[in-house]
């Protein structure tokens, strides 16, 4: 079992939990929060806040970001909103738009 | 889709999960499951929520309406508590429902969304006399209630006492009751008028006719309503 899996085609508007992996190429709208690592997929759309262990986004993103261990900004990757991890990489031809907070 | 959407089990969704596309759930889902494809609900899945889809598989728990426009089966282990629409639907040995189900067709769309807030509407105002919404409107018109409660109890009360007096008195002077009330009201209200006068001294006499109740002893009946009446009559008159 890969965990979640919100596929494309598929919208999720509220609040969505979990304490395994998450990955979502689909749209969510709302609020996610995982303890494990979550991956946002190209294509997806992301209209939430977004806390996990570890963050990997090749999608869209707009909201707050925070996550644990670290935050990949992966090729493609589009990113509104702050981010707060220990670690965080942006690749190249990724944009992102908010202030860095690595808890120094 | 290349992958099937999944909402493991150690995941919570609280909202709308709505789509193209197939469903697996094993974890929870508080709201509403609308995708177009096929839906299955796990042994771990817990769901509050309607559910509509093509084609449902359920072997979970779901609390709510479920509606499919091609089938719904309930394996082993499904626990249903709400309605079930579809032209085909399959219960299995060890299903569970408790709801309505019919195999004419999905439920009507403005069963799933809207019949959703109003059954739980319904829900709600069978839940509200008994708890929530009872408190709050209840609140008024529990007092409402209970105002006309008292009221009856104090006020009503004199005016019944007062009309059994007049009702009464004429009907333990004349056999017929039922049939003289029409001809004894205008006596009663004679009497009535007299009564006050003839009070003090029924009172006493007619004390001891108590204990004898139906004899030739009308009175007895008269006399408590009398006494109350009496002191109704003078509140009555002192409010008059």
């Amino acid at each position: 079992m890969a965990g979640t899996i919100i596929g494309q085609g598929i919208t999720i508007e509220g609040e969505l939990t979990s304490d395994e992996e998450v990955v979502v190429a689909g749209t969510i709208r709302g609020k996610l929060s995982a303890d494990g690592p979550v991956t946002i997929e190209a294509g997806a759309v992301v209209e939430a806040d977004v806390s996990a262990a570890s963050l990997a986004v090749g999608g869209t993103v707009t909201g707050n970001v925070s996550a644990a261990e670290r935050v990949d900004l992966l090729g493609g990757a589009r990113l509104i909103g702050d981010v707060k991890a220990a670690r965080l990489t942006i690749a190249d031809g990724a944009s992102f738009k908010g202030n860095v907070d690595m808890d120094v | 889709m290349s992958q099937v959407s999944t909402i493991g089990p150690g995941t919570t969704v609280r909202g709308s999960i709505r789509g193209e596309g197939d469903l697996e759930i094993h974890g929870r889902v508080e709201g509403s499951v609308v995708v177009t494809g096929e839906v299955l609900i796990t042994e771990s899945a817990l769901l509050k929520s309607d559910v509509r889809a093509r084609r449902i598989t359920i072997r979970g728990a779901v609390a709510g309406d479920v509606s499919a426009d091609e089938s719904i089966v309930l394996e082993a282990g499904a626990r249903v508590l709400g309605d079930l629409g579809a032209p085909q639907i399959g219960i299995r040995p060890g299903g569970l429902v408790r709801g309505n189900v019919s195999t004419g067709g999905p439920l009507a769309e403005t069963k799933s969304a809207p019949a959703a807030a109003a059954s739980a509407s319904r829900a709600r105002p069978a839940a509200t006399p008994a708890a929530r919404p009872a408190p709050a409107r209840a609140a008024t018109p529990a007092p409402a209630a209970r105002p006309v409660a008292a009221r009856p109890a104090a006020l009503p009360a004199p005016a019944a006492r007062p009309a059994p007096v007049a009702r009464t008195a004429p009907a333990a002077r004349e056999p017929a009751p039922s049939a003289t009330r029409g001809d004894t009201t205008p006596s009663a209200a004679v009497v009535a008028a007299r009564a006050p006068v003839e009070e003090p001294e029924l009172d006493e006499s007619e004390e001891i006719d108590d204990a004898e109740p139906i004899d030739g002893g009308p009175p007895p009946p008269v006399v408590p309503a009398l006494r109350k009446g009496a002191k109704a009559s003078l509140r009555r008159k002192g409010a008059r």
